[in-house]
């Protein structure tokens, strides 16, 4: 028995360390002292929570996310992932300025945090670990662990993964590699978008303004215009955007656009729990002219259609991954990689977007967890200009929209919900802010 | 429930204004309870910080075992004179550099360019019992390390108190040069030759007012300074 099981372990060595995929390259780079790439997911639950069984459910659920429980180290040309073997992470309080900057050496070196709160678990985790599927796979199993911990029976599927069974290599790979083999790379799109102007917030403050709606009343809404819920909320924003730019001391008017993750799973089959999301830009020209709410709706569901595809997509992602492959780029030492990269992302990629949007639809959760459930909420993290960005997720009928901003004022934000109280949905607000 | 009248949102019950247009919330009928659990905690969290510890506890031990070798070998074997001093004090010199690094990171940066200057000087004071006079000390060193850091904490102060842009950091750094060099010179000059006059420095001093004037120009027009942009933007 003892001989058969040390043969498995021959088969499968503990990997000792990982490289980061495609994307989560770019998030280290970004590192300042204000600012890191980290966001939040949250659950609400109906009981108070109990930190101490949280801590064991922790403890438990990380040892099957080995890409997770990993320390971030620098390499002569890249950065890579050992794992983590120091006590922790450890839940801890939650605190008012979600998503604080995660410095590499601190917290033991882990990338991850648990928060609790009353009722709320909540888990920031730096983005060069994985997306936002990622991340709630990881907070549901801990979720799960911990409502096992208190004597209930959960069913392992959806995102609620097995701590027993052996991570496979699907949920470890870099989904990338694999379907960046378009014959082609098409250019990127550049050009400069508007940038809301805004006083920018002492280090170090991130100010939440969360809505809370009923997915019904805005699937009503969206259907009345004839598009899915993605498109109008998109649209609803690129009309608070104008809204913005218009009432500002402008000299010219600059195109608004929004920076949206696209999950690429839905297209590419990958179990991976890493980054796998390319961004597409919607956006509104208003220099062509005035647009009325129902022209910027038809526009963002004519882009949408029009490029998130498989096939538009698999060329975004090859596009990306030219700049990985391409040998010249590879012998560059990293800090000069850095240096560009970093200097690239504040002039070019940055600049591409007026706001940031992500909705992750509809969460699937299983039957017998729902009961213990009230919802959930996730938060983009602060941002790395001065801008405000937006995350939606659905769970049941409480359907959240989380503002994320580093400036004081909430002019998006006002735009933004009165549109939707205008167009009759019912929207709930609750904010961070002093008040 | 209290909605704001402004947005027509309805708002938390632990909001007293609505966090979207700061209206605020007046309900008679249902005051504020401030013992309601609010949304979100009430307590900030801090950044931890980066403990630099081991690379203050690296530099200082390289420095000091250095330092502490020579010594020894300068007491013990190579006894001709006290070359030792000049390595132990450029130890030193390096140490205090290192401290607003990574000894003690919240050294206010005037502060730490005044230590720079002092500990240059006693160093430079320092070689003059290795070359057993000191005329050379207060007639060049000292006014030279002086200039110096009057010119640094110059700098430190406008860089820190106004956002400048590259080209006008530019042209305060080539004024800056220009001072230096005629300094450099006028001391120089009045050690060796004992009067003041002006013979390389002019040079540097023509140049510099060239391009500072230069730059000037092209800071004053809208249209050269964007063309500057464009061509040198990296």
């Amino acid at each position: 028995m003892r001989k058969k099981q040390s043969s498995s372990t021959e088969k499968r060595p503990r990997r000792d360390w990982y490289k980061l995929d495609l994307s989560a390259i770019v998030y280290p780079t970004l590192q300042r002292r204000d600012f890191s790439a980290v966001y939040r997911l949250s659950v609400t639950l109906k009981y108070k929570i109990d930190p101490v069984l949280l801590q064991k459910a922790v403890d438990i659920a990380m040892k099957r996310f080995p890409t997770y429980k990993v320390a971030i180290r620098k390499g002569l040309f890249w950065r890579y992932f050992e794992p983590n073997r120091r006590p922790g992470p450890y839940v801890m309080p939650d605190i008012k300025n979600p998503c604080m900057p995660m410095g590499f050496q601190t917290n033991n070196r882990y990338l991850i945090r648990f928060y609790y709160y009353e009722n709320k678990i909540s888990m920031e985790a730096h983005h060069s670990l994985g997306d936002g599927t990622g991340g709630m796979c990881v907070l549901q199993t801990v979720t799960a662990v911990y409502l096992e911990l208190l004597g209930f029976f959960v069913t392992k599927k959806y995102f609620v993964l097995d701590v027993n069974a052996e991570p496979s290599a699907g949920e470890l790979e870099d989904a990338y590699m694999r379907y960046a083999n378009a014959k082609v790379h098409p250019p990127r799109q550049h050009e400069k978008a508007y940038r809301v102007r805004g006083t920018k917030e002492p280090f170090y403050t991130l100010n939440i303004i969360g809505g809370t709606l009923s997915a019904s009343d805005a699937k009503k809404a969206a259907k009345k215009y004839g598009v899915t819920v993605t498109e109008y909320f998109n649209a609803v924003l690129l009309y608070a955007l104008l809204q913005k730019q218009e009432k500002e001391w402008h000299l010219k008017l600059r195109p608004v656009k929004i920076a949206m993750p696209v999950n690429l799973r839905r297209f590419f089959p990958s179990d991976t729990l890493r980054n796998f999301i390319t961004m597409v830009y919607p956006g509104i020209d208003p220099r062509l002219g005035a647009y009325t709410f129902e022209e910027i709706v038809t526009q963002t569901h004519n882009f949408m259609r029009y490029y998130i595809n498989e096939k538009f997509l698999r060329g975004d992602i090859t596009t990306n991954a030219a700049t990985q492959t391409n040998p010249l780029i590879r012998v560059v030492p990293l800090f000069l990689k850095d240096f560009i990269v970093s200097r690239f992302y504040a002039s070019v990629q940055d600049k591409n977007s007026s706001a940031g949007l992500t909705n992750m639809g509809l969460l699937k959760v299983p039957e017998d967890m729902k009961p213990h459930i009230e919802r959930f909420d996730i938060y983009m993290g602060q941002p790395f200009s001065r801008r405000t960005n937006c995350a939606i997720i659905t769970y049941e009928d409480i359907l959240t929209i989380n503002f994320a901003s580093s400036i004081v004022e909430a002019d998006v934000e006002r735009y933004f919900f009165r549109k939707l109280v205008q167009d009759g949905i019912h929207v709930k607000i609750a904010s961070n802010r002093d008040s | 429930m209290s909605y704001c009248v402004n947005c027509g949102v309805e708002l938390d019950a632990s909001h007293k204004r609505c966090p979207l247009c700061n209206t605020p919330v007046i309900n008679p009928s249902e005051p504020i309870q401030p013992e309601t659990v609010p949304p979100f905690p009430r307590e900030k969290g801090q950044v931890e910080l980066v403990k630099r510890k081991d690379a203050a506890l690296l530099v200082s031990v390289v420095l000091l075992s250095t330092a502490i070798t020579c010594g020894l070998l300068n007491v013990f074997i190579y006894k001709a004179n006290l070359w030792s001093l000049a390595i132990i004090g450029a130890c030193i010199v390096l140490w205090v550099f290192m401290i607003p690094l990574i000894i003690y990171t919240k050294l206010s940066p005037y502060a730490s360019l005044v230590l720079d200057g002092v500990v240059v000087c006693a160093y430079l004071y320092m070689l003059t019992w290795l070359t057993n006079k000191n005329t050379w000390f207060f007639a060049i060193a000292l006014p030279v390390t002086l200039l110096v850091t009057l010119l640094a904490e110059i700098m430190t102060f406008l860089l820190r108190k106004f956002r400048f842009s590259f080209l006008v950091t530019a042209t305060v750094s080539f004024l800056e040069i220009a001072v230096l060099c005629v300094g450099i010179e006028l001391t120089l000059n009045r050690y060796l030759h004992h009067r003041f006059y002006l013979s390389w420095s002019g040079i540097v001093l023509t140049i510099c007012a060239i391009i500072t004037v230069a730059l000037v120009t092209i800071l004053s027009k809208k249209r050269l300074r964007n063309a500057v942009r464009r061509r040198l933007h990296f």
